[in-house]
Order: structure tokens, then sequence, then C-alpha cells
């Protein structure tokens, strides 16, 4: 890498020095330009002084044209024939045009070139950046289950402690560790996004099957947290769309809403579909925590964990949201959130384009 | 006597994390009170007092750092330790010139961080003991003069100063052996513990700034000696 980024580094010096040695000759050789037709002009001066003073000497006139020609001589003047001067500047102005129009299409080229080169050493600046940040983000969303984790096995050893509260820690242990795991697939996921390696379908996906088999996934741990989960999807509904990508959006739709109930001590997830016209909507609501309207913009962003004060980053990792903004920008389809604030829940819209009634549908 | 009961303030915005340090340091015998947003940790301390914070860095509303420099602005004194995944040398360091005591990456060992909690306790302990005993609350030394318990003093030209405890406790220790060397590993001990800085230069930065309180003239010092190789010497009354 870093002998690649020496090397674009030392082509783009180059160019930078051949820029400048074009813009050098360009200047030169207009100076150039001008000097000859002034150097010819004195010469023809020299010229006509002669020519006036041999004249003056009594020289005929024919004569003296005959050993000027490029001279009009005549009685009262001497001077530099009209067409020889025309021709002079013509030309100078002719030689000028040329190196103004070939340097200055090599000036160009040479400066499209600094450009493309120092465009892409920007972007592999700001690529290297962000993997950087992204490296220290996602150790950091690492670090903070492993160290509950820890903790909680550190406790047990080092305590003697009844039944029930050895059995409340395991399940913290095992509550940390599916934290975890939905850490590695959300950043797998995020990877996969963001460098276009998610080679993503378009056919007919029947939504309740999808949503069924996610929400029963999560059943276990909804009853854990008293959550009630209510799932409102007609059957025969189909959305045009990547059938994993709506797999993965409905997935963390619902771990986001589960997130967002379990720490005000339970309560309900509603998942409700429609049809509009030509699209599906599927309606999320949760009875949790909230956002404040302002923190609607923050909400899709990577790594944005909103209201973590109020422990929705019991299971956040703040890439969930956006994953799932961009599989549906993705397959077509867009996301919107709503909440009328704090601890008044959520509503989440993902709208999808309908499909046709396709005898041959996915779940 | 039995010994005292420290109150603590866990700030940790992650619950699992915030619930397992909170068991601990009750199981340990502390009282402990918890919050889960920067913001909310500043507001606390409006109606509360503790002996120990125990700050997590990234937190919402406000980071840990801000935190801590926001409660020494309005000077609150309590010891500090950060908790957090943010374990580079220059996190632990921004973390100390915030005002921290005590720093430990996440993950971290219990015993460990229960030994560090109470190394801060003993440290303050002993800190707040000897200014509380009567003759070494105040120090005085060629017109300078100290006041331990209010972390204020005044120095010969009459300037008021506003010491921050590491500058307190650093001229405590120094101030309990006048005319003897100090190293600075047991600058080091005493003031902060063990690990937590990677090198002892930082306690030189610390005799620079009291040197420039309260010497005459700080490039040539007569109270703060530099033991070249080995630490430092409090000498309160020069000889001419």
């Amino acid at each position: 890498m870093k002998r690649t980024r020496l090397f674009q580094i030392t082509v783009l010096l180059l160019v930078v020095v051949a820029a400048v040695q074009v813009g050098y000759w360009l200047y030169d050789q207009h100076v150039r330009g001008v000097e000859k037709t002034a150097a010819l002009t004195r010469l023809y001066d020299q010229q006509a002084a002669a020519a006036r003073a041999l004249l003056d000497g009594g020289a005929p006139l024919q004569r003296v044209q005959e050993t000027f020609p490029d001279l009009a001589v005549n009685a009262q003047k001497v001077e530099l024939a009209p067409e020889h001067r025309a021709a002079l500047l013509a030309e100078q102005q002719h030689r000028l045009t040329q190196y103004q129009w070939e340097g200055g299409f090599f000036l160009f080229a040479l400066c499209a070139c600094i450009g493309v080169i120092f465009a892409a050493l920007r972007a592999e600046t700001r690529v290297l950046n962000e993997q950087e940040q992204f490296l220290a983000l996602v150790s950091h969303q690492f670090k903070t289950p492993l160290a509950s984790l820890q903790l909680s096995v550190e406790t047990m050893n080092l305590r003697q402690l009844p039944p029930e509260r050895s059995r409340a820690l395991l399940e913290r242990m095992l509550s940390d560790l599916t934290r975890m795991e939905t850490m590695v697939g959300q950043i797998l996921d995020s990877s996969r996004l963001s460098h276009g390696r998610w080679d993503l379908k378009r056919e007919p996906v029947l939504l309740d099957a999808t949503v069924n088999r996610v929400v029963s996934q999560y059943l276990e741990r909804a009853q854990t947290d008293h959550i009630a989960i209510e799932s409102q999807v007609p059957a025969d509904l189909r959305v045009l769309a990547d059938p994993i990508a709506v797999d993965v959006v409905v997935r963390n739709i619902l771990e986001n809403a589960l997130a967002a109930v379990a720490p005000v001590g339970g309560g309900t997830v509603t998942l409700a579909a429609r049809a509009q016209g030509e699209e599906v909507e599927l309606a999320v609501r949760d009875s949790g925590i909230g956002f404040r309207p302002d923190d609607q913009p923050q909400l899709f962003r990577k790594f944005s964990r909103l209201n973590a004060g109020a422990g929705s980053s019991y299971y956040g990792t703040g890439l969930g949201l956006y994953i799932v903004q961009r599989l549906m920008q993705l397959t077509g389809g867009r996301v919107s959130a709503s909440s009328e604030g704090l601890g008044r829940g959520a509503e989440f819209r993902l709208t999808w384009p309908m499909a046709g009634t396709q005898a041959e549908s996915h779940a | 006597m039995s010994e005292p009961v420290y109150q603590v303030l866990v700030v940790e915005d992650d619950p699992h994390l915030a619930a397992g340090v909170v068991e601990n340091l009750r199981a340990e015998g502390f009282r402990v009170d918890t919050v889960s947003d920067g913001r909310r940790a500043v507001e606390w301390f409006d109606t509360h007092h503790c002996d120990l914070i125990v700050l997590d860095v990234m937190l919402p509303g406000l980071d840990g750092f801000a935190v801590c420099r926001t409660l020494r602005e309005r000077g609150t004194k309590t010891p500090v330790l950060f908790l957090t995944a943010l374990g580079e040398a220059t996190d632990r360091i921004r973390g100390l010139e915030a005002g921290g005591d005590d720093y430990l990456a996440k993950p971290f060992h219990l015993q460990e961080f229960l030994l560090r909690v109470r190394a801060i306790l003993r440290r303050w302990e002993w800190y707040r003991a000897s200014a509380r005993t009567a003759g070494s609350d105040v120090l005085k030394f060629a017109g300078n003069e100290v006041d331990f318990r209010a972390f204020r003093g005044r120095s010969w030209n009459g300037e008021e100063q506003e010491l921050t405890e590491k500058e307190a406790m650093i001229l405590k220790v120094l101030a309990e052996k006048p005319g003897e060397i100090v190293s600075r590993e047991d600058l080091l001990e005493k003031v902060w513990g063990y690990d937590v800085f990677p090198s002892t230069r930082t306690v030189d930065n610390f005799i620079l700034k009291l040197r420039k309180r309260f010497e005459r003239d700080p490039a040539n010092p007569v109270h703060f000696l530099t033991v070249w190789g080995v630490g430092y010497r409090f000498i309160p009354e020069p000889a001419p």
C-alpha cells in the first residue's frame, strides 16, 4: 500500500513538474516571438536609414529600391513595405496562436492528470481513514459486551452466589454473547454493503412468510424481556425485492424495536403490512423509549446510537438501521421513522414496490 | 474503629456492564449510585456528592472527558477512575489531563478494578487525613502559603493560586519530607498509583507547574530542586 502511494505521489510530482515546464515554455515562446519581431523591425529600420542615406547622397531611386526590395522607397519617405509589415505581423500572430493552442492543450491535459491523481490520492486517504475509524469503532463496540462478559465470569469465580444470582448472571452472559453474535452479523452485512459486494436480486417475495419466520426467532427473547410481538401481515402480499435483503431488513428493524422496548421493562411491538397503490408498506410500531424528533436525521447514520442513556445500547451496535436504509435504497424501497418523543415509542415504515401476481414467489 | 462506607457514582451507559460494576462494588461494601449519560452525571453533583466516580468515556450526551473537565472546572475534587474501551496511551493521557486519577481499559479484571478503586480511595484518605491534622493543613514557605484542604494558595507576590488536586497531593508528599529526596516513582505511587502513566515525565510536568506558581525564578528554582536521575527535593527555606 505504501509503495503504491509513493508511486502515485512520485507520478503526481512528475506531472506537476511537466506542467510547470510547459507553462514556462509557453511564456518563453511568447517572449521569443515578440523579441524576434522586434529584432526584424529594428533590422528594417536600419535598412530604411541606410536607404535614406543613399537617397540623400544622390543615389537613383530605382537603384535604392532594388538594393532594399523589402522597403517601400519614394522621394518623400522610406519605410517597410506594407505587405512585408503585414506578413511579419501575421507570422508573429500565427506562431503565438500555435503556441497558445498547442501549449494550452498540453497544459490542460497535464492539469487534468494532476486533478485525477490528486482526487485519487484524496479518495484513498479518505477510505483509509474510514477503515481506521471503522476498526476503532468496531473494536470499541466489541469491548463493552466483552467487558460485561468477563465481569460476569469473574464475579461468579470470585463470589459465592446464591443459585438465582448465578442464573441471572448466566442469562446476562448469554445475552452478551447474543449481542456479540448480532454485532458480527451486522458488521459483515455493513462491510458487504459498503464495498458493494451484495449481489441483490429483484424478485417477488412473500412478506408474511418472511415476517413470521423472523418473528418466531425472536419470540423467546421477547418473552424474557416481557415484550408482546403482534404480526398483522396479509397472506398474499408480495414485494419486489431481494429475499435475503428483506429478511435482513425485517430482522434489523425487529431487533431495533426490541432493544427500544426492553429498557422500559416491556411493552409491545406490532408489525402491520398493507398494500398502498403500487407499493407495500410494513409499519413496525413499538412502545419503547422513542426518540427526539430532532434526532431523526441521525437514526440511519452508521454507528449512530441514540438515547443510549435510556438503555438502547443494550443490543445496539449503531449499524442495524444503517444496514436497513442501505438495503432498502439498493432494492428500490425506502424507510422512514417517526416518534412523538422520548418515552413515547416509535414507528418505522418500510416500503417496497409491490410484485405482480407471478406464480413463483420466494419467502 | 469501623472502616468508612464510601459512596461511589458509576457513570456507564451499558446496562449490563453498569449492573456488573454496581453489584461488585456493593458486595465490597460501597454505597453505589449509577447514572447512564454524561449530562445527568454532571447534574447529579448539583444535589449529591461521592468519594469516587467510575466514569465511562464514550457516553451519550457528554463524553467522559468532558464530564471530568466540567466537574473539575466547577471545583469538584472527587477522584475519577476512567473505565473505557479506549485504551491507547494517548487516550489515557487525555483522561488524566482532563483531571482523571486512574484509567482502566475494557475489558478489565474484576480484582484489578477493585484494587484500583481501593488504591484511589486510600490515597485520598491519606491526603484528607494528613490535611486534617492540625498544623499540616496549611504549608507556609518563603512567603508562599498553601491550604491543602481548600486546594488554594497564595504565592510570594500575593497572587492567588487555585491548585489542582494532583498539584496539591504532590506538594503534600514533598512537604512531608522537607529536604529529603523523593523519587519520581514514590511520587507516582503516592499520588497516582502504579502503572497509570506511560512515563515518569508526567511528574516532571507537574513539578514545572508548581515552580511557576511558587518560585520567584522558575528557571532557577530554590524550593523544588531536581535531583538528576532520582527525583526531587523540597527546600522550604533555602539557606541565603
